[in-house]
């Protein structure tokens, strides 16, 4: 069936085993993870996705910390090293999310001990089309803007035009987001857009998924472009610095670049 | 087993041919093109636009091709967009293609067949079954396109059902196999069951032939995650087990009465044709259109129904997409049906397959050697859907793990990792169902929040 002797890599190239990076997420994190011992281990426990340890961790932090040191230099610390590993394709979509609930357990504890809450970065709407039952790519976006700091709202998918425009309307967000795999349901983000405008809503309206290409996300005023999930904190981060849909349009190269 | 052995399995042919639409014959000795499309964004705002762009333009220009470059054969396939659950949107699409294709077939002697594939809406968190009262209705909505679809002529009955899709995703994105497992191999069995007994009463009332499925909403999203060399969210030796899991759910189709042909996009085709012998259609190096993946060639090596999966409808330098993409269909099939008509059928069915063997873990599954025995392990286990889709991922990673062992696969060490907790966390699994079923309700309902095990029965 299968000759001998072929070389069938002269063919056909296995990129994947040729390329990959041998670098342990221990080599990594001995580089970027904390000095302090006690941030450190709280750190430890978001990197290697110890859900059982962080708990323990924070706990025994909030002894000798502040509770937003904790989050901020221990919990998104360790994070920050899950994004990197992630980066460098030796950590992936798994170990994101599992990091990220780790994270998310952890900075529960801690925030408890926040008066008032934790300051969120910003609100965001996220959605999946009208008529589109494809909301994976938007639940993994709305992990990685948790991740970030964001306060996320998720209409869920398969969500009425009518219904985004409302929503956004009551709860005033930064960003609003949509996502779509179908091409025939990817044109309820220019009805929402619109809808938007006519109320005076000018915030940028994020399109992105499978069905979804730039040039089509940009067709309509407010619309800017994701391409994939682990791109949309950096754009939100800048909305939040100020930046109108125009400015993104105008500089999304620069801001995805690398992401 | 249909057949004796894998050898047996070749392209063209199944144990069990159908015949349906004007003069088609499926696995009865030729490969015959099957051409996907998607309708312009915006053409689905009324019915007449609709219609036109699926009748007039996308199928007259399809046809019109197809007799320009003298293919013998010709079905087509209309994935049904969302806004055709509503009847007035559909039916005079699907009668409006019925009467193009009878006229092709009248004046060219051409043989034409329009296979509906209807969209499950369904959702989780708003009931799967019937009298669920979700928001929308859509499991009655269901239904209610299977019945349209065969009232106004479908010759082909067709689903991508979404059954187990809410523990799917989850398994995915957390590299979860035992949630796969129990969301596709389990529930999703028992889902397809619940629909597709259905589907047949529909087909068979009106004359229709119901095909099958396929594991889109699952084994699809997995290998998609998985992409190709450049990707990074999902392991390709997890997306390997899941597409054998995936088997074992689609299967269940044709045991409630479907007759195949089943969908292009199950590529867990070349297992269940081993199973049950039933004609399938596959899609790879000529749906390039749609997506890429690392098996282009192998998916050919035992297709009965070549795809390009899906198109959208618009100019290109030689005419217009669909036009384009069936030429690009209709040579590949002339090159089998040559080779089956030279006695060359198992070269050119082993040449596909070698391209692509050892080119990533899902493909060196999918090896019409290696799909037989997957096939074995799950006919081994029956009807038990719990035990037969176990054996099915256990029978997939060893394979993977015995082709990297004896170094004819190579695999990256976290491919290789991840396989490794993949055998090890099947075997720690309950040897009964129903062991199993406590174990798995208990752990997922806490982790999917859209999980409802109302939603099968249970």
């Amino acid at each position: 069936m299968v000759s001998k002797g072929v070389d069938y890599s002269k063919i056909l190239k296995r990129y994947d085993v040729e390329a990959q990076n041998e670098t342990s997420p221990e080599a990594i994190a001995k580089k970027m993870l904390p000095t302090d011992a006690v941030f450190k281990k709280v750190a430890e426990a978001v990197l290697y996705m110890k859900f059982k340890e962080v708990g323990p961790a924070v706990t025994e932090a909030l002894k000798t910390k502040k509770a937003l040191d904790i989050i901020n230099d221990g919990l998104v610390a360790g994070m920050e090293v899950v994004a990197k590993l992630y980066a460098d394709h030796i950590y992936y979509l798994p170990e994101i999310m599992m990091a990220a609930k780790t994270m998310e357990i952890g900075i529960a504890l801690a925030e408890k001990q926040i008066p008032g809450g934790r300051e969120t970065k910003g609100l965001v709407v996220m959605h999946a089309a009208e008529g589109d039952p494809h909301d994976i790519g938007k639940n993994i976006a709305a992990v990685m803007m948790r991740s970030s700091g964001y306060t996320v709202i998720d209409m869920g998918k398969d969500v009425a035009v009518t219904d985004v425009v409302a929503e956004v309307a009551k709860s005033k967000p930064m960003l609003v987001t949509g996502t779509a795999l179908m091409t025939t349901t990817m044109t309820a983000f220019p009805a929402a857009a619109e809808k938007l405008r006519n109320k005076n809503i000018t915030i940028p309206f994020m399109a992105a998924g499978g069905a979804v290409n730039r040039d089509f996300a940009e067709s309509f005023d407010l619309g800017i472009y994701s391409e994939k999930a682990p791109q949309t904190p950096p754009i939100a981060d800048k909305i939040k610095a100020g930046y109108d849909w125009r400015k993104i349009r105008a500089e999304w190269e620069t801001i995805v670049g690398g992401v | 087993m249909a057949y004796k052995d894998a050898d047996e399995m070749v392209f063209g042919t199944a144990k069990s041919p159908v015949s349906y639409g004007f003069g088609i014959k499926v696995g009865a000795g030729r490969v015959i093109p099957e051409l996907n499309y998607a309708p312009r964004p915006g053409s689905e705002k009324d019915p007449a636009r609709l219609r036109k762009e699926y009748v007039d333009y996308i199928s007259k220009d399809a046809l019109n091709r197809a007799v320009t470059l003298g293919f013998p054969d010709l079905q087509l396939e209309t994935e049904w967009v969302s806004q055709m659950g509503d009847p007035k949107m559909s039916r005079p699409t699907v009668e409006g293609q019925k009467e193009i294709t009878e006229k092709f077939h009248e004046e060219y002697g051409i043989n034409t067949a329009v296979r509906h594939t209807i969209p499950d809406q369904r959702e989780a968190e708003e009931g799967l079954r019937t009298g669920m009262k979700g928001k929308h209705s859509y499991p009655e909505h269901l239904f209610k396109c299977a019945e349209v679809a065969c009232e106004a002529g479908a010759d082909v009955l067709s689903c991508e059902t979404m059954g187990g899709k809410e523990l799917a995703d989850y398994a995915v994105t957390n590299g979860d196999i035992t949630a796969f497992l129990y969301g596709v191999g389990y529930l999703g069995s028992i889902d397809m069951e619940y629909v597709w007994s259905e589907f047949v009463n529909i087909a068979k009332k009106n004359k229709s032939v119901a095909g099958g499925d396929t594991n889109c909403s699952g084994a699809n999203v997995s290998m998609f995650m998985a992409g190709g060399y450049l990707d990074n969210d999902v392991q390709r030796t997890f997306s390997a087990v899941t597409r054998a899991i995936s088997a074992a759910r689609t299967l269940v189709a044709w045991e409630a009465g479907a007759s195949g042909p089943d969908k292009d996009c199950g590529y867990e085709g070349p297992i269940a044709k081993a199973i049950a012998g039933k004609p399938c259609a596959q899609e790879g190096k000529n749906c390039q259109c749609a997506h890429a993946d690392l098996q282009g060639n192998l998916m050919a090596q035992i297709t009965d129904l070549w795809s390009n999966e899906s198109v959208e409808y618009h100019p290109e330098f030689g005419g217009t997409s669909v036009q384009c993409w069936l030429g690009s269909l209709g040579y590949e099939v002339a090159l089998m049906n040559t080779a089956i008509a030279t006695g060359q059928e198992k070269t050119l069915r082993d040449l596909y397959m070698t391209t692509d063997r050892v080119r990533g873990p899902e493909g060196y599954i999918l090896a019409y050697d290696n799909a037989y025995k997957i096939g074995k392990a799950i006919a081994d286990n029956g009807n038990d859907i719990y035990l037969r889709s176990k054996a099915a991922a256990l029978e997939a990673a060893k394979i993977i793990k015995g082709g990297y062992d004896s170094k004819e696969l190579q695999l990256t060490n976290k491919q290789k990792d991840v396989l490794l907790n993949v055998i090890k966390e099947l075997e720690a699994l309950p040897a009964e169902e129903a062991k199993f079923v406590e174990y798995a309700d208990k752990k997922y309902k806490e982790l999917v929040p859209n999980y409802d095990k109302k939603n099968y029965g249970l």
